[in-house]
């Protein structure tokens, strides 16, 4: 009883302290604001409120650049990161691999080639508007987990071992498509890389709707289904006896977690190592049980990839460094330290 | 409620073209204790598989509580069949109360949290295993015997009728094999806990089921209640090996041993099954040296022996020839010929250390025949010369017998030195 009480201490704690930062990243920029009148701007901007004089406070531009241009990008990367990273618990407990991610099926190879075709073939907007590269990406990830998963179907039933080898050989033949492609590519290469080092540069309110949907669609079902994924760790054959119908399980966990990698591998490109490690982190410092782990996982990625967007924007300005490079940079060691401080396991 | 809790009707599975079991029906009957036997490859893993609804047969069904298991949901099953598989591995640093209350999913709704009712079914179950000590502990850290405890707990968790379990003690040490079956006979008896276990140790199972299925290459060789299973025959045709059954001196349930030595025949043995040893005993002297000569592979009779003599028993059990006398009856003139006959025969003779009465001292008058014949005789002694204190006859058989050392009968302290003789 006491656990439970527990556990949602450090949602909560969690919760506020990603709404902090997000404040507080709003505030960083090459345009600088107190973080009062960032809260004021939402207020007036979410809320309605207008009992202040906003042009005696902040000029008009300021009022654009921190609502229509820093909130959105730092929204659409905070449902980035929890996406990855609730992607990453669900696949490393499914997969019982502790390298599993969420592009370990070839989620990320097959948007990347919807994502080169869209720019090597000039569709520009010609599909679905400004929308077409993000729309090719998702439906070459889509078209990649069914071809997966069907190479992995014997019968009613889909063994993860089989999953986990077609993931990688179809994720393997597609990249090299995409190279092969890249040879090919003569001026657009330097979009076609930019655009798979992943980055959230550019991004506005429309990407956010866009990406809601289907965050929510994968989200809720894993949310309800964490206790069952607990015990699906014990086998599948030991989860069956407690009552689980394993089949059903894995087919809406595989489903909810491709809407959430699709929709977010279109629009911000392949960001690397949020759905990798922030699992392992969250592993070491709450346990194994599911039930915690993926809520915090979710908002633990939220809150890094809010942290190091910020830095991808600021740390080099007018630059932008891709945020893949990033994640990377930062959390290789800090995992690395965390691994010999708890001298414990990883779990696996 | 019906007597049968299962029912498996007409299953046959195959892998691929290989039958694994064979039109098989049994039922088991509410609050019984259940145990399958047979040979590796008899198809019952596999039973227990499908019974769990782990495998689906080919053909046929099975019933649980009169509900067909492929119309019902795992929620359904899990609420009335736990499972104990024979090793569970658990790599994540699940708490020993975790695991345990992972039992009470199949009562558990989506939105729903472990209510306090579910608390005290974890509580329980843990006392019951004797798990409470470990209930801070990560599963990780457990020993097999500790974590197989904790898996029953969980299994005691979801409140089922039936308690399933394949070879549970297969991994473990002997102590944690009796704590293991010791824990499951009283789940059986207090909370009237239907089980049913396979078991490839044959004792465990003789020890505790009240009921036995023999399988035999996918199909029921033999189902009824121990003694009526495990006896020679069957054992001999099923796994192809010969052993010993007796009734087990505390339970007087069958009580199984291994013949060692018996399946591949040494140069040592096939040389040795050509020397005949004669062996006279009596009142249980002669268990042990019959059952180690029969072990090192000589071909051995035994005689005269009354009806009801353990050493007839023993030898019995061993397939040894015996010339038998009516119970309590001193060695007739028939018996004695008979025996004469045997010593003929034989390339030896060993006397048992045995004490001699006027019923049996026509045995040591044979022993003089064999030795007057140019046959080795050895005497058995337990102390040098202590044949003045197992004579019963005033004096005769102490004379004969001194009469024979002198004539050249070989005393010994042990059997294994008649080894050095033949070898």
């Amino acid at each position: 009883m006491g656990q439970i009480l527990k556990w949602r201490l450090i949602f909560i704690a969690l919760l506020l302290l990603l709404f902090l930062i997000i404040m507080g990243c709003l505030t960083i920029g090459p345009a600088p604001g107190s973080i009062l009148n960032v809260f004021l701007i939402l207020a007036r901007n979410i809320l309605g409120l207008t009992f202040f004089k906003p042009e005696e406070r902040w000029s008009s531009t300021f009022e654009t650049i921190i609502f229509a241009v820093r909130l959105p990008r730092l929204i659409l990367a905070a449902l980035v990161g929890a996406a990855l990273a609730s992607a990453g618990v669900v696949l490393q407990g499914l997969l019982k691999n502790p390298l599993a991610d969420p592009y370990i099926l070839g989620i990320s190879s097959g948007a990347a080639l919807g994502a080169t075709l869209a720019i090597l073939l000039g569709l520009g907007s010609s599909l679905f508007g400004s929308y077409t590269l993000p729309a090719m990406a998702f439906i070459g990830a889509i078209i990649t987990i069914f071809i997966v998963y069907n190479i992995s179907r014997v019968g009613q039933q889909v063994p993860m071992g089989n999953l986990l080898l077609a993931g990688i050989a179809v994720g393997a033949f597609f990249s090299a498509l995409v190279t092969l492609v890249m040879v090919f590519s003569g001026k657009d290469l330097h979009a076609v890389i930019f655009w798979l080092m992943g980055g959230l540069a550019n991004r506005g309110w429309g990407h956010v709707k866009a990406i809601l949907p289907y965050f929510l669609v994968g989200i809720i079902p894993i949310y309800l289904t964490r206790r069952k994924l607990n015990l699906l760790l014990l086998g599948e054959e030991a989860a069956q006896h407690l009552g689980v119908e394993v089949e059903t399980l894995k087919v809406i966990l595989l489903g909810a977690v491709t809407l959430m990698v699709a929709a977010s591998v279109s629009m911000s490109g392949i960001i690397g190592f949020v759905g990798l490690i922030i699992p392992h982190i969250f592993r070491l410092l709450v346990g194994p049980d599911h039930r915690i782990l993926l809520p915090v996982s979710a908002l633990g990625g939220a809150i890094f990839l809010v942290l190091m967007d910020t830095l991808a924007r600021t740390a080099a300005a007018p630059l932008e460094i891709p945020v893949g490079v990033i994640t990377a940079l930062w959390g290789g060691p800090f995992f690395i330290y965390l691994l010999r401080k708890k001298k414990g396991t990883v779990g696996f | 409620m019906s007597v049968a809790v299962i029912e498996i009707c007409d299953v046959t599975c195959k892998y691929d073209t290989v039958k694994v079991l064979e039109e098989v029906n049994f039922k088991i009957r509410r609050g019984s204790f259940t145990g399958i036997i047979g040979p590796n490859g008899s198809g019952k893993s596999t039973l227990l598989k499908i019974i769990s609804k782990a495998l689906k047969p080919n053909r046929g069904t099975v019933w649980l509580n009169e509900q067909n298991i492929y119309h019902l949901k795992a929620q359904a099953i899990a609420q009335q069949m736990a499972v104990v598989p024979q090793e569970t591995v658990i790599s994540f640093p699940f708490l020993v109360k975790e695991v345990v209350m992972m039992g009470r999913s199949p009562y558990l709704g989506l939105w729903q949290a472990e209510g306090k009712r579910d608390y005290v079914i974890c509580h329980q179950a843990m006392q019951l295993t004797n798990t409470l000590p470990l209930a801070n502990r990560p599963v990780t850290t457990l020993s097999g015997g500790e974590k197989q405890r904790v898996i029953i707990a969980q299994a005691l968790t979801q409140e089922p009728e039936v308690l399933l379990l394949d070879e549970p003690t297969s991994h473990l040490d002997i102590n944690h094999q009796l704590e293991i079956m010791e824990l499951l006979q009283r789940l059986n008896q207090e909370q009237k806990l239907t089980i049913v276990a396979v078991f490839h140790d044959l004792n465990l199972a003789a020890q505790y089921c009240d009921q036995i299925i023999l399988l035999h290459q996918g199909k029921i060789y033999a189902l009824g209640k121990p003694e009526e299973v495990l006896i020679k025959k069957n054992i001999q045709e099923v796994y192809q090996t010969k052993v010993l059954i007796e009734k087990h001196s505390l339970t007087g349930r069958p009580y199984l041993t291994l013949l060692p030595g018996n399946i591949f025949l040494t140069a040592q043995k096939a040389r040795l099954k050509n020397k005949h040893i004669h062996v006279i005993c009596g009142g249980g002297a002669g268990t042990n040296i019959l059952r180690f000569l029969v072990s090192q592979g000589y071909t051995i009779t035994a005689g005269v022996l009354n009806k009801g003599d353990v050493d007839l028993e023993t030898a019995k059990t061993l397939d040894i020839t015996v010339i038998e006398e009516a119970p309590f009856m001193p060695v007739s003139q028939a018996s004695h010929c008979l025996n004469l006959e045997m010593i003929q025969k034989a390339d030896a003779c060993l006397v048992a250390c045995i004490p001699f009465g006027h019923g049996n001292i026509k045995n040591l008058e044979a022993v003089a025949f064999a030795l007057e014949k140019g046959k080795p005789v050895f005497f058995m002694e337990e102390n040098e010369n202590d044949i003045a204190l197992r004579d019963y006859t005033e004096g005769k058989a102490e004379k004969l017998y001194q009469d024979l050392i002198k004539k050249g009968a070989y005393p010994l302290s042990d059997t294994e030195s008649i080894h050095t003789f033949f070898a």
